[in-house]
């Protein structure tokens, strides 16, 4: 038995690097770390099965590239999704989509657009984890408990005493939504919940912008509200959008960083919006940084073209011929109904029906080989090692050796000429 | 492979060629002496009459990490109107991309390596953004990178000053975080005023006791400047000083050298720090008395931050500044944020226009500065990319600079008023050849430690560029004739023909490993992050293949 102390976790997005693993001949397994998701997904077989597949069938890996290679270079409306990998994943197949012409999306971009599309048209005031932890003495939590995507986000940057405030006293308020039990517990008398009433997200947030501005009605509960965060001297705004119910969460968003905005002007107040797991965040930044554009990009011909609506996966799957699906961080798959073939990128313990056309087992980053993961709130991106050696390939290692098929032109390997 | 460039005008201004004509010989990845006779070279090029440079270095732009990502999210217009499909180089048709003051990372390697530059430095990397930072450089092809790490408004540096742990726990501390990071120069931006923005104060003066802490940006700036000089760094500390882009900020930037009290020094950006409030409108120049003060005093070296006209966006960790900059963003956004109890950022989208006073004068104030300093070794060519205006602008710059008659033709069409702000229009001087090889190749070389850099001596790195010697500047400039990275031709006739990979450039200048401890326990009770995990390992860079280190020669103060 042996145990690794600290590993960094990749999988929600709030980057813990607390994770005990104990490693046997079977297998590895998390030692309890309070993270539902941590504590699942860290658990690994050694032995697993190591075949690709084509139609249910086992094959060699060099079969499996080359029949992946035909596949999408026949395709006519290539798509790349799924992308739960690691940074060095992703660029390969930002690499494969120009080549090829594919359009790429992010399984989870859903809640990251929200937000997205609040900064490319009007901007944002935000903040880190670490901020939100040794500055705030007031946090502010927006629709439903963000915990239950980020299991430990109180736990470990709220319970602990902010060093920069006088007193170290901090509240934390819910607006439209209730915290967890478990939130209950961790933050106890810290947490209150203001809920005027059974108005929705975007209502409430008007209400609070009102009062802010000093138009509320006498008596309005969101008065109280506004002015503790002006008299704040560190507010946080806390959000989870992908939880977000209701149409337009958008609008919500835009709504909290007018408020947010607002309050700055005097006092210190910033937002954290969150949207992370399975880097999404990662993903989004290689695309930024490849392409100049967020995710749902496309390449045709080789030049790349943004679109929000028209590249949002789940609109492509109707149309794709042919779509590579990547999940290399848990064995799971969202509901998925495309008309075209499917080459999966999965961990061998992804089961799914119906099989897809073609199945190339991959590695999960910082369990069976070291990748690159940004945290939640997008500044911080970590390098998560390798646990346990179980023959399994990174996409990126698998991506390159489609493109190579795809390149039957020798492709000379550059090196850093130093 | 050996290959020679035959009868070229060599600019070397390391090596005392000013225009001479010589053979130029390479040797793989090297230049090499001249192999005498009898040695038969697998390529020989035809250089004849033509100007032949070490490749470009570049010692100031923003080309990768979060802000950059950030502002490239903010210019989505910009990017949707200039869109690039990859150049069909090497094997493989590959570095399709967008945008022009926010490139994406392999548009932004071509602009460079199009125009003859081999090099580019990232001037402000935060620790905490510092893996982000290096995975971007290591996805832009042709040039060689490092990044300058930001301190100075860390909480733990200035709880370190604030509690007397003395300048020998400041070095160490300074020397870790260089190592953990990979970074190649320490800079600091507006010294303690990011941080006290964070304790809501607006305004931070250099003399003026922050919160919390209750230290002046004067002490951060000593603290650090002698820290670098001790800890042997080739670069001296790269500072962003106090109160950028305000009126009469040239005052705050006459005290910040004298603060240095003889420590060297290099003053990014200045041109937006030389701002007097003389006249109607409160706003003039001070590069005048800028100039003059860094003129005596040899310690100091600086680069400008040229401002060029139209659509740029501004990004910068001046969160302070920022803020003050916002309600002039063009298009109408903007945004903040606070970083990892380190620094922040903001990113202001801006358009500078030449029928604008204030807009014209920060031109004007950027080509005095270039004028009005007289050794072309301390001075760099920069528009702090992109905020004074994308680097594409270069070739543009060095004809102001080296073209009168062009400079004056321009001044004319500014706002009416700016010609008699400025004395501009009196400066005859125009820069010669050899000067622009010294601020833009053998200088920057010498001043960031890159001694194989920079210069065309047997050993150097085989960068190379070589161009045709025209009456017009710009295009001169723009489109050279040959480009080699590491000894390979990857640019002719200003076009793209091979790919080729240039490395990250670092310093380690060790340090007593009793301040891990401290720094693991901060690492424990407020940033919430084993310090194993914050620390970058070589083989994390480059994909593999590891930084460049350059030496570092411990040094007391006098």
């Amino acid at each position: 038995m042996t145990f690794h102390p600290d590993i960094l976790c990749p999988f929600c997005g709030l980057g813990c690097g607390d994770i005990g693993i104990d490693q046997d001949d079977s297998g590895i397994a998390p030692r309890p770390s309070g993270c539902p998701q941590a504590d699942r997904l860290f658990r690994r077989s050694a032995t697993v099965p190591t075949d690709a597949r084509m139609g249910g069938t086992a094959v060699s890996m060099d079969d499996a590239v080359a029949e992946a290679a035909r596949l999408l270079a026949n395709s006519h409306a290539p798509l790349i999704a799924g992308l739960a990998t690691d940074v060095d994943g992703v660029l390969s197949a930002l690499t494969l989509a120009e080549r090829i012409g594919a359009t790429v999306d992010h399984e989870r971009s859903d809640a990251l657009f929200r937000n997205l599309a609040v900064l490319r048209r009007f901007g944002w005031s935000t903040t880190t984890l670490a901020e939100l932890r040794n500055r705030s003495d007031l946090v502010l939590v927006v629709g439903p408990d963000p915990a239950a995507a980020f299991p430990r986000l109180w736990e470990r940057w709220v319970v602990p005493e902010p060093a920069f405030m006088p007193d170290g006293a901090r509240s934390v308020v819910f607006l439209g939504g209730e915290p967890m039990p478990e939130t209950a517990q961790l933050l106890g008398g810290q947490i209150e919940t203001v809920d005027p009433g059974a108005a929705d997200l975007a209502t409430l947030v008007a209400g609070l912008r009102t009062a802010l501005a000093g138009r509320a009605a006498t008596g309005d509960p969101m008065t109280g509200l506004a002015a503790r965060l002006r008299a704040a001297r560190y507010a946080v705004v806390v959000w989870a959008a992908g939880l977000f119910q209701g149409p337009q969460p958008d609008m919500v968003v835009e709504g909290l960083v007018r408020l947010i905005r607002t309050v700055d002007g005097t006092t210190r107040c910033a937002g954290l919006p969150l949207s992370g797991a399975d880097n999404v965040i990662g993903a989004n930044q290689a695309s930024g940084w490849r392409t100049g554009f967020p995710l749902r990009t496309g390449f045709d011909g080789g030049v790349p073209t943004h679109d929000p609506e028209r590249f949002d996966w789940r609109r492509r799957l109707q149309d794709a011929d042919v779509t590579l699906w990547i999940s290399a961080f848990r064995p799971e798959m969202p509901e998925f109904s495309t008309n075209g073939a499917v080459i999966m990128l999965a961990p061998p313990e992804m089961a799914m029906t119906p099989e897809p056309a073609l199945f190339i087992p991959v590695g999960t980053p910082g369990i069976d080989h070291a990748g690159d993961v940004f945290r939640a709130d997008s500044v911080v991106a970590l390098h998560a090692g390798m646990l346990i050696d179980r023959g399994l390939p990174s996409v990126a290692g698998v991506i390159g050796r489609i493109l190579a098929a795809l390149n039957q032109t020798a492709t000379v390997k550059e090196t850093a000429g130093c | 492979m050996l290959t020679k460039l035959a009868g070229g005008r060599l600019f070397d201004p390391a090596n005392g060629r000013h225009g001479e004509v010589a053979d130029l010989w390479l040797r793989d990845d090297r230049v090499t002496a001249d192999p005498g006779p009898g040695a038969t070279p697998d390529v020989v090029y035809d250089v004849t009459g033509k100007v032949v440079m070490a490749g470009a270095i570049d010692i100031h732009s923003h080309i990768a990490g979060g802000k950059v990502n950030l502002a490239r999210m903010l210019m989505g217009e910009e990017h949707d109107r200039h869109r690039f499909a990859g150049s069909a180089c090497g094997c493989d048709r590959i570095g399709g991309g967008s945008g022009i003051a926010t490139p994406s990372t392999h548009t932004t390697g071509a602009r460079y390596i199009e125009m003859g530059f081999t090099a580019a430095f990232e001037p402000a990397m935060l620790g905490s953004n510092a893996r982000h930072a290096h995975l971007e450089m290591s996805d832009i092809p042709y040039i060689d990178t490092g990044g300058y790490l930001v301190l100075g408004n860390d909480d733990f540096l200035l709880d370190l000053i604030a509690t007397n742990a003395g300048q020998a726990a400041v070095n160490d501390y300074v020397a870790w975080m260089l190592t953990a990071t990979q970074s190649l120069a320490v800079k600091v931006v507006n010294p303690g005023g990011i941080n006290a923005f964070k304790f809501n104060a607006r305004k931070l003066d250099l003399d003026e006791a922050g919160p919390h802490y209750g230290v002046t940006p004067r002490t951060v700036l000593t603290v650090l400047a002698r820290a670098v000089y001790e800890l042997g760094l080739p670069h001296p500390l790269h500072v962003h000083g106090c109160n950028l882009g305000i009126p009469g900020n040239v005052a705050t930037t006459l005290d910040t050298i004298q603060a240095a009290s003889g420590l060297p020094m290099h003053m990014t950006h200045i041109q937006f720090h030389s701002y007097d409030t003389a006249g109607d409108r409160k706003f003039s120049s001070g590069a005048a008395a800028l100039a003059e003060a860094v003129n005596r005093t040899p310690t100091l070296s600086v680069d400008i931050g040229q401002v060029m006209f139209g659509q740029t966006v501004t990004a910068s960790a001046d969160t302070m500044a920022q803020r003050h900059t916002a309600p002039l963003a063009h298009p109408r956004k903007w945004l903040a944020m606070d970083i990892e109890c380190e620094a922040g950022c903001g990113v202001v989208p801006f358009r500078y226009r030449d029928n604008s006073y204030v807009n014209a004068l920060q031109w004007a104030i950027g080509l005095e500065l270039f004028l009005l300093l007289d050794d072309p070794w301390r001075v760099f060519l920069t528009t702090d990319h992109p905020n004074g205006a994308p680097f594409t602008f270069y070739p543009e710059l060095i004809q102001l600079l080296m073209d009168r008659d062009y400079r004056l033709a321009k001044l004319a069409e500014l706002h009416p008023d700016a010609p008699a702000h400025t004395t501009l229009g009196s400066i005859t001087r125009e820069y010669t050849l050899a000067e622009i090889a010294i601020m833009t190749r053998a200088a920057p070389a010498r001043i960031l430690g890159l001694a194989d850099r920079g210069h065309l001596a047997p050993g150097a790195s085989a960068d190379v560029t070589v161009y045709s010697d025209l009456p017009d500047r710009r295009a001169m400039f723009e489109r050279p004739d040959l480009v080699f990275k590491s000894g390979r031709l990857v640019v002719r006739d200003g076009a793209l023909v091979a790919m080729a990979q240039g490395c990250t450039h670092v310093v380690r200048p060790g340090f007593d490993d009793l301040i891990e401890r401290r720094i693991a326990r901060y690492f424990d009770e407020r940033i919430g992050l084993p310090i194993k995990h914050f620390r970058i390992q070589d083989a994390e860079i480059r994909h593999g293949a590891g930084p460049q280190l350059h030496p570092c020669r411990r040094r007391e103060v006098p």
